[in-house]
């Protein structure tokens, strides 16, 4: 199991310095932030754990999202994370935007033909141009996790053969099913969930459970909770009295 | 006068192609370096979809910096604004302007290689006005970001300089603008400024390449290898090889360009140094960003040539 915090507004520096430095005195795996990979590279400055960013896809060209994440990646050694967030009304395009990004970010010398999106564009009046481009730098790891936020279950059959993992908000009587992607089921929760409660939903399977706290304090409270429990079962709770 | 110092792109060349973790390793300490020295900002380049890596996201790496810094200030210098959407620009900048207490400033610019313009599907002859059309829409989004973002507009030519002067911004003048290249794009800006009835800006910027020294023999041999390689590289994207034109041709066509481009090069030791900027200061550029990395140069002497304009930036 992996516990991560957040995603943490972005307010100001010191608050968002001091969760995650909490954070990391607390044990978790990861500081979420509601923002881009920009924002993410800054926080990473912060603390050695390692960082996510909740982007939106399909609102702007995905070349410019996997540039972002590349780069970011670089300038923290490799610590980060991203949750797509689908953000455009029409299911194809986001489509298109996830293959073009899970391609750019792969290395490999794309060329793209969809109905939404052709990369390069290989345009007339561009002259000659290549017909092929790559994304470089490349980001530190061989493959940035990635996850979908997917309340509805819709975008499973289009994230599994990409390699994305799976994430959902937190409800009571949520059951993670089978297994489908090599990453844990990724669940956003508030700071009130009980580690039992979370356990039981990912039954058999790993969870990720991104927490959100407001304060350091509610950050230490949360993570003296259910770090213990969600990564050894049968957890003393006198540990922590 | 406040100095800055760039341009950083992160590249590994063919003469030091260092892995790009280690280069934005690297990024974070020499910002580290130019914030004990004293320097105003330190400055970030892009450029899309070529083989040393160059960097292609300013505001990733700049939040990096922000990062790691506390009053050091971070620019691009510049960013292809025709490439990017400028809702996702500004939100952005607002986001590290906020987080990094204002020390970000974003320098835009047409761009002008046609792969990067085509890689993102756009033609590179509607980047005028794609400029025209996003430059307003940026400017008020980091106008009410808290703190406000400066913009400065990057310019190489008399049109840019007046689609500038009609918005009221600075000018980011290019570095291999001569001093009376500069007087003259100067007096186009502001006659364009004042027909559109804009206040003067506090002041402009200037980028220049400059490398300080203090035993000229030893550096030039090092640095002239590099600056020709940086200059190949602008020379290739601005010019390409024309159809049919075949290599050597080709490479001498270049070769005449850095020759040009090389004569604008501040060289010398620091005293030297500081009077030929004050020269530009006295030109109406109070912000004069100093390209002193060149690619990717040997550590020790970027690291000699950042101390040297650091006592000057002090």
């Amino acid at each position: 199991m992996r516990l991560g915090l957040g995603p943490v507004a972005l307010t100001s520096a010191a608050q968002v310095r001091a969760l995650a430095e909490a954070a990391t005195a607390s044990s978790f795996d990861c500081v979420w932030v509601d923002g881009t990979p920009a924002a993410a590279a800054m926080v990473a400055q912060w603390t050695p754990v390692r960082v996510g960013a909740v982007v939106d896809v399909g609102l702007h060209h995905p070349l410019h999202l996997a540039e972002d994440i590349a780069v970011a990646d670089l300038t923290c050694a490799g610590r980060l994370e991203v949750l797509l967030r689908p953000a455009h009304d029409d299911p194809g395009v986001v489509k298109e935007h996830m293959h073009v990004l899970t391609a750019a970010l792969s290395g490999a010398h794309i060329q793209w033909e969809g109905l939404h999106l052709r990369v390069p564009g290989r345009l007339a009046d561009n002259g000659p141009v290549p017909q092929r481009l790559a994304l470089n730098p490349r980001p530190a790891q061989p493959a940035v996790p990635i996850w979908v936020l997917d309340d509805q279950s819709e975008w499973a059959g289009v994230a599994d053969p990409l390699g994305f993992g799976m994430a959902s908000r937190w409800h009571h009587g949520l059951t993670f099913g089978a297994a489908r992607s090599r990453l844990p089921r990724a669940v956003l929760c508030p700071n009130t969930v009980e580690a039992g409660e979370l356990i039981e939903a990912a039954g058999d399977q790993a969870g990720y459970f991104i927490v959100e706290a407001g304060t350091p304090v509610e950050v230490r409270t949360a993570g003296r909770r259910l770090a213990g429990p969600l990564r050894m079962p049968g957890f003393p709770g006198w540990v922590n009295e | 006068m406040r100095l800055g110092i760039g341009i950083f792109g992160m590249q590994s060349v063919p003469q030091r192609p260092d892995h790009h973790v280690k280069l934005y390793r690297d990024l974070l300490e020499d910002a580290e370096l130019a914030e004990s020295l004293g320097f105003d900002s330190i400055w970030l380049s892009e450029h899309h979809f070529w083989f040393d890596g160059y960097c292609p996201s300013d505001l990733a790496a700049a939040g990096a910096i922000l990062g790691r810094t506390s009053k050091l200030g971070v620019g691009t210098a510049v960013m292809l604004l025709p490439m990017h959407p400028a809702a996702r620009v500004g939100a952005d900048a607002a986001t590290l302007s906020r987080l990094g207490e204002g020390r970000l400033s974003l320098g835009v610019a047409l761009g002008y290689r046609e792969p990067e313009f085509d890689g993102f599907g756009l033609r590179r002859k509607d980047r005028g006005k794609l400029m025209d059309a996003l430059l307003p829409e940026l400017a008020a989004l980091c106008a009410v970001a808290r703190p406000a973002v400066p913009i400065y507009v990057g310019v190489a030519t008399a049109v840019a300089a007046q689609r500038a002067g009609r918005l009221g911004l600075p000018l980011f003048a290019d570095s291999t603008m001569n001093p009376d290249e500069l007087r003259e794009m100067l007096a186009a800006y502001d006659a364009a400024r004042e027909a559109a009835g804009m206040p003067a800006p506090a002041t402009h910027a200037l980028q220049r390449d400059v490398f300080v020294t203090d035993d000229p023999d030893r550096d030039w041999a090092m640095l002239f290898p590099e600056l020709r390689y940086m200059r190949r590289q602008y020379g290739a994207w601005s010019f390409p090889q024309a159809v049919g034109e075949d290599v050597a041709g080709y490479r001498e066509r270049l070769e005449a360009d850095i020759e040009a481009k090389l004569k604008n090069l501040i060289f010398g030791p620091a005293l030297e140094v500081e009077g030929r900027l004050h020269e530009f200061e006295a030109l109406g550029f109070g912000l004069i960003v100093c390209r002193s990395q060149f690619g990717n140069l040997p550590r020790p002497a970027l690291h000699r040539a950042m101390e040297g304009l650091g006592r000057l930036a002090r």
